[in-house]
C-alpha cells in the first residue's frame, strides 16, 4: 500500500451557525417560555393571598413567634400598646397584634406572618419622638394591610421548588442562586410606598398631624443621595431615603395632612429602660 | 431616570462582557485556525495512521513513542451558549470548534515531536480527551479540556512511499 | 463506504492510505430529560434519555467521519475507534477516528 497525502474537509466537525445568532435565538426562545411561567406564578400567588383569611394566618404562624421569643426589653409593652392604638384606626383590622424587640444595633423593623411586628433595639434607640416610632410601626401595619409578607412567602416557596428540581438535574448551578437572591430583595418599591402612605394615614388619625414621619429617615446614612447611593438603591428595592422623604411630602400634601405639629416626646426613662 | 440608568448598567455589564468574550474568542480562534492550516499543509507528506501494523514494504530501523497534548480553555461566551443549550438540548456548536482545534493541534504536535526525533511516520495513533475541573469557585465547573494524542513513530531506512 | 475496526478488510487489499479522519459532535439533552434522569438517580434503572442521546451522538460522529473520508477519495475507513468524554455536566462529546484507505 502506498501513502497518498490528502487533506480532508475541515468543515465537517463544526456546525455552520454564527455564535451571536445562536445566542440571540436561544435567549429569545427561553424568555418566551419563562415569561408566561413567571406570570402564571405571580397570578397564582395573588389569588392565594386574597383567599387566606387573617385568622387562619394567625393560627398557622403562631409558632413562628411564641411569646417567649418576643424579647425581654422593658420597652416592648410600650411598643405593643402603641401598635394597639394605631391599629384601632384601621377599620376591619383582623389581627391581634403583638410586638417584639430584637437586641441588635442596626435600626430595622419586620412584619412577621400572623400579626407580629418586630423592631430592633437599635431602632428604638434611634427614634427622636413617639411620632417617629409611630410612623415606623404604621408602615409595618401597612404591610399587613396589603399582605405583602404573604406574597414574599409564596414567591420564596415557588422558587425553592424550582431550585430543588434544578438541583436534582445538576444543571445551571449558578442560576438558582441568582434567582433566589432576587426574591430575597423583600418588598418591592411600590409596596414600600403604599405602606408609607398607610403609615401617614394612621399617624394623622392618631395625632392629628404627620410631623415626625420623615424625621427618622433624615438620620439614615444615605439621605444625602449621590450617584452611588442612587444606583445601589435601585438594586436594593428599598426606596432611597431622599426619594422616600419626597414621596412622603407629596402624599401628605395630596391628602391635606398638616405637616407641622407638636410631637409627643418619648418617656424620660426610654434610654435608661434599655440598660 | 435613575432607574433606567441602573437597569442599563445591570443588564449592560454582563452583555458587554459576553460580547467582549465573543470578540476576543473569535479573534483567537481565527488566528489558531490559520496557524493550523499552514502547519497541516507543510506536514502533509508526513504519514499518520491509526493502523497497528505498518505497510509490509517499509524497512523499519527504529521506533519511538511520541505524544502531543494541548489544553484549551472555555471562554465566557462559549460557556454561556452551552448553558443555554443545556436547557433546550441539541448540538452545542460553541464547543465543536474548540475541540476540533484542540484535536488538530494535538495531532500536529505529535507530527512535530516525531519529526524532531528524526522519524518518518507515526502508526497506531490514539486520541484521548480529559476534562479539567475548576478548583476555585463553584464546583463542577469546567476549567478546560485536555486532548492528548500518542502513537509509535518509525525511523525508516529510506522513504519508501 | 466500508467501515471496520479491524486492521484490514477481510478478502480485500488496501492499495492506498490517506491519513487519519475524525468525526466528532457535542450534544446536550434538554432540561426535561435531565430532571427525569435526576429522579431516576434516586430509584435506579436505565437512563433511556441519555442512552438515546449518546446513540444519536455516535451516529452523527460516524457520519461526519465518513464525510471526511469521502472528501479525500477513500472508499473504506479501517481501525475505527470511538471515544466518549464529558465536556461539561449534562453534555457529552463523542468522537470517532480511523484511517481512510482505498481498498479493492
Amino acid at each position: 500500500m502506498t501513502f497518498e497525502p490528502r487533506t480532508p474537509r475541515e468543515d465537517v466537525n463544526v456546525s455552520p451557525v454564527h455564535p451571536l445568532g445562536e445566542a440571540a435565538t436561544l435567549v429569545a426562545g427561553i424568555a418566551l417560555v419563562v415569561l408566561p411561567l413567571a406570570l402564571a406564578v405571580w397570578a397564582a400567588v395573588e389569588i392565594g393571598v386574597r383567599f387566606l383569611p387573617a385568622g387562619l394566618e394567625a393560627r398557622w404562624f403562631a409558632d413562628l413567634a411564641p411569646d417567649a421569643a418576643l424579647g425581654g426589653d422593658p420597652r416592648r409593652e410600650m411598643v405593643e400598646a402603641l401598635v394597639g392604638r394605631l391599629a384601632r384606626h384601621w377599620e376591619g383590622n383582623p389581627y391581634a397584634f403583638r410586638a417584639g424587640v430584637l437586641p441588635e444595633d442596626a435600626p430595622n423593623a419586620f412584619a412577621l406572618p400572623g400579626g407580629v411586628i418586630v423592631v430592633t433595639s437599635g431602632l428604638l434607640d434611634g427614634v427622636g419622638s413617639e411620632n417617629e416610632l409611630a410612623f415606623v410601626l404604621g408602615h409595618e401595619l401597612g404591610h399587613f394591610r396589603h399582605r405583602d409578607h404573604l406574597r414574599a412567602l409564596g414567591r420564596e416557596a415557588f422558587l425553592a421548588v424550582v431550585w430543588a428540581a434544578l438541583a436534582t438535574s445538576g444543571v445551571g448551578s449558578t442560576l438558582p442562586q441568582t434567582v433566589s437572591s432576587l426574591a430575597e430583595r423583600g418588598f418591592s418599591r411600590d409596596q414600600e410606598r403604599a405602606a408609607d402612605a398607610f403609615g401617614l394615614a394612621l399617624l394623622h388619625a392618631e395625632y392629628g398631624h404627620v410631623a415626625g414621619a420623615g424625621g427618622f429617615f433624615t438620620r439614615l446614612p444615605d439621605a444625602e443621595g449621590g450617584v452611588g447611593a442612587r444606583l445601589s438603591s435601585w438594586v436594593a428595592t428599598h426606596p432611597m431615603s431622599a426619594e422616600r422623604l419626597d414621596a412622603l411630602h407629596d402624599t401628605a400634601r395630596a391628602a391635606v395632612y398638616a405637616e407641622e405639629g407638636t410631637q409627643t416626646p418619648l418617656p424620660a426613662t426610654w434610654r435608661e429602660a434599655a440598660q | 431616570m435613575e432607574s433606567w440608568i441602573g437597569l442599563g448598567i445591570q443588564v449592560g455589564i454582563p452583555v458587554g462582557l459576553l460580547l467582549l468574550a465573543y470578540a476576543v474568542g473569535s479573534a483567537v480562534e481565527g488566528r489558531h485556525y490559520r496557524s493550523l492550516r499552514a502547519r497541516e499543509l507543510r506536514s502533509r507528506s508526513f504519514p499518520v495512521l491509526t493502523l497497528r501494523a505498518p505497510p509490509a514494504d517499509w524497512r523499519i530501523e527504529g521506533i519511538e513513542l511520541v505524544s502531543g497534548s494541548v489544553v484549551v480553555s472555555l471562554d465566557y461566551f462559549k460557556r454561556f451558549l452551552a448553558g443555554l443549550r443545556l436547557l433546550v438540548g441539541g448540538r452545542i456548536a460553541s464547543y465543536e470548534t474548540l475541540l476540533d482545534r484542540a484535536r488538530r493541534e494535538a495531532v500536529l504536535r505529535v507530527k512535530e515531536d516525531a519529526f524532531a526525533r528524526g522519524c518518518h511516520a507515526v502508526i497506531n495513533l490514539r486520541l484521548e480527551t480529559a476534562r479539567l475541573n475548576r478548583t476555585l469557585g463553584s464546583e463542577g465547573g469546567t476549567a478546560g479540556v485536555e486532548i492528548v494524542a500518542y502513537g509509535t513513530a518509525l525511523k525508516l531506512a529510506r522513504r519508501s512511499f | 463506504m466500508i467501515l471496520s475496526n479491524t486492521e484490514t478488510i477481510p478478502g480485500r487489499t488496501i492499495r492506498e492510505f490517506y491519513g487519519v479522519v475524525t468525526g466528532s459532535t457535542v450534544r446536550a439533552k434538554h432540561i426535561g430529560k435531565d430532571i427525569m434522569a435526576g429522579l431516576k438517580n434516586i430509584v435506579g434503572g436505565e437512563l433511556t434519555g441519555y442512552t438515546e442521546l449518546l446513540q444519536e451522538a455516535r451516529q452523527e460522529a460516524l457520519e461526519r467521519m465518513i464525510a471526511q473520508a469521502k472528501s479525500v477519495g477513500a472508499n473504506a475507513v479501517v481501525n475505527v475507534r470511538f471515544a466518549t468524554s464529558s465536556i461539561t455536566q449534562g453534555a457529552a462529546e463523542l468522537f470517532a477516528y480511523g484511517t481512510a484507505v482505498k481498498v479493492e
